[in-house]
């Protein structure tokens, strides 16, 4: 018996519970123009990000649009360490990674942050 | 000394002070550490010096639990044992392997891993290795990228591995068994049952029975069981003429407990800058046999997600590849093609290395892609186990039934250990995980490839309290005063590494002990 990848998207059960950033919009910061171009295209080129993005979206209700996700990304960006010094999205995704904020998308363990930018590219695509 | 049992007549009565039952690594290096000593020692090899398949077909059983490859080609019946095709995959057991661990039931040696060290070391040059080092430091090799990834992680570390030629213990010990003068070795003598005296207290002789129906018997002062974890168990249960459940089983745990390593691709790694990211000490080179790492749980991440032990290689691969277990890998047309290329002189390309199962990656350059094939143990489960089948061999011996189940700690610690390593690889940098779909899905489901690593452990397990094992730490049974058990059936856990190290040096520290109480 195999799940289908599409229909599992599980926040990380390793112990360190993940506790992603709510989905609720807040600021106004103006659009990251990285936003939508995640260091995975790199890695995974564009046909399997956009996947891991339309998947993302299909499983997040509350993230299906690119104002609601890039309002995410934006709020966990600027919950630095350093106040009113928000990290580069590098720094974002490296940080969610050693606290916990992880998702699987495709089966990928992600960061929450370049799950949502795959999200993103998705839409833009 | 050596002399084939069908020639003797029937009735027969051997004598000696230690009768050693099978002559595989383990009886083989037992009997070696006895050797020129005073001790008139009884090797009993069921099979000849070369394979036959009537005598292999002794080891027919039945499959009635979760899929498994055939019993009989599963470990081999003649003078060697299965050494005869084991690959030679070498690695130490862990010291947590050897820890109580309360999220793992019925886990816990009554030894510690230090306690084996000097024996692991000894070991080594039976199994032809190198030095008794299994740090990657060590294994540079004068490559300044032979180092591990994630060298700074305290969840993952490289774990190396040694390859053994490998060594066929019946060719290379053969002439040296043969001619120890206090040794007598015996072929084609199957022990079908052993027997003790009235109290169950103390074992007086083992019944050796042919294919014509002669009997023989081998009386001694000692007795060690040293055949294969099925065949152990087998040969205890059907001793059942004074003890309806068979001999040494008081406490029902006879025959359970089988352990099996889970061998099977369960993931995938994209590394985020290969130019930057050395692969090169995880790569398998059966030729040169180069000491190689495969990736794995520290301690640290073991306890702190409550998981077994378990390690992955990596292979360099692409996203999409058909990845086989190594039940579907492996099989005994390929090994016998291994054995050939041996014998004629190790001419060409190792079969097992030509049939290697991730093809070459497509691309240019330093690999990106690797598939993630694991390597965990299996968690120690009563219900796992042998059993005799109603069916009997061609010696009247009631066959092995095995019964192959899992926990659902056996899913969750492989799934664990995959997120553990995709958390570490986005935290460094280094690259992502991909889990398999299947590891996703229930825990109580397993694919149908499921697949060990035709290593069988547990069924005569170790332990300090008579109720939770059938042997001590001297690997003596509890209730019988001069039977011990060889091999890889007293292993209370499994460890997430192949067994054979282990197994020898288990065997040589019983030797130690055989003598020191003699």
């Amino acid at each position: 018996m195999q799940l289908d990848r599409r229909r599992f998207l599980q926040l990380s059960t390793l112990g360190v519970a993940a506790t992603i950033v709510g989905d609720a919009c807040v600021g106004s910061d103006r659009p990251d123009v990285a936003d939508d171009r995640p260091n995975l295209l790199e890695m995974l080129g564009p046909d399997r990000v956009r996947m891991i993005g339309k998947q993302y979206l299909a499983s997040k209700p509350a993230e299906t649009t690119a104002d609601a996700l890039r309002s995410a990304i934006s709020k966990s960006r600027h919950e630095s360490r350093v106040p009113l010094m928000p990290r580069s999205l590098d720094d974002q995704v490296r940080e969610d990674f050693i606290n916990g904020h992880t998702v699987l998308v495709d089966g990928w363990v992600l960061s929450i942050t370049e799950a949502r930018q795959s999200a993103l590219f998705a839409l833009s695509a | 000394m050596h002399t084939d049992a069908r020639t003797l007549d029937n009735g027969t009565v051997l004598q000696g002070d230690l009768c050693i039952v099978g002559a595989g690594a383990a009886g083989i290096t037992i009997a070696r550490e006895l050797a020129n000593t005073p001790l008139k020692v009884i090797l009993l090899e069921g099979g000849g010096f070369e394979f036959d398949p009537k005598m292999q077909d002794l080891y027919r059983g039945e499959n009635v639990g979760l899929p498994y490859f055939p019993l009989q080609a599963a470990a081999l019946h003649y003078f060697g044992g299965t050494t005869n095709h084991w690959a030679g995959w070498c690695s130490t057991y862990e010291p947590i392997d050897f820890e109580k661990r309360d999220w793992v039931p019925y886990s816990g040696w009554p030894i510690r891993r230090a306690e084996l060290d000097p024996f692991y070391a000894r070991a080594q040059s039976i199994l032809d290795l190198g030095p008794y080092r299994y740090d990657p430091a060590d294994w540079k090799n004068g490559d300044d990228e032979r180092v591990p990834m994630l060298g700074d992680s305290k969840a993952i570390y490289t774990k190396m591995w040694q390859f053994s030629p490998p060594t066929r213990f019946g060719t290379k010990f053969r002439d040296e068994i043969v001619n120890a003068p206090n040794i007598h070795l015996y072929t084609n003598a199957n022990v079908v049952e052993v027997i003790a005296n009235d109290a169950l207290s103390t074992v007086q002789s083992v019944r050796i029975r042919g294919f014509d129906g002669k009997e023989i018997r081998a009386r001694a002062k000692r007795f060690v069981l040293a055949c294969h974890s099925i065949q152990n168990a087998r040969l205890l249960l059907a001793s059942n003429h004074q003890a309806r459940e068979g001999l040494a089983n008081e406490n029902d745990l006879v025959g359970r407990f089988f352990m099996e390593h889970l061998e099977m691709p369960a993931g995938e790694l994209v590394l985020a800058d290969p130019a930057k990211t050395s692969t090169k000490i995880y790569a398998l080179d059966f030729a040169e046999r180069t000491p190689r790492g495969e990736l794995a749980i520290s301690p640290t991440a073991a306890r702190e997600h409550r998981v077994l032990n378990g390690t992955c290689s990596v292979e360099p691969g692409n996203l999409g590849d058909e990845v086989k277990s190594t039940f579907q890998f492996l099989d005994t047309t390929l090994m016998n093609a291994q054995r050939a290329w041996e014998k004629s002189g190790r001419k060409g390309t190792p079969p097992m290395a030509s049939a290697e199962q991730a093809p070459a990656p497509r691309t240019e350059g330093v690999p990106r892609f690797y598939h993630l094939v694991s390597r965990q143990e299996q968690s120690p489960n009563p219900d796992s186990r042998i059993t005799l089948s109603a069916e009997k061999d061609a010696l009247g011996m009631p066959r092995a039934k095995l019964n192959w189940q899992m926990t659902e700690l056996d899913k969750r610690s492989m799934r664990t250990f995959y997120q553990v390593l995709g958390a570490e690889m986005g935290r460094t940098g280094t690259g992502r995980v991909q889990i398999h779909d299947w590891l996703l899905s229930d825990d109580k489901a397993w694919p149908s490839f499921i697949s060990g690593g035709w290593h069988h452990m547990g069924t005569v397990r170790m332990a300090t309290d008579p109720r939770q094992g059938v042997v001590n730490a001297d690997c003596r049974v509890h209730s019988l005063n001069n039977l011990y058990i060889g091999g890889c059936a007293v292993y209370p856990t499994a460890g997430a590494v192949n067994p054979t190290l282990t197994l020898v040096a288990l065997a040589l520290r019983l030797a130690d002990h055989l003598k020191a109480t003699a």
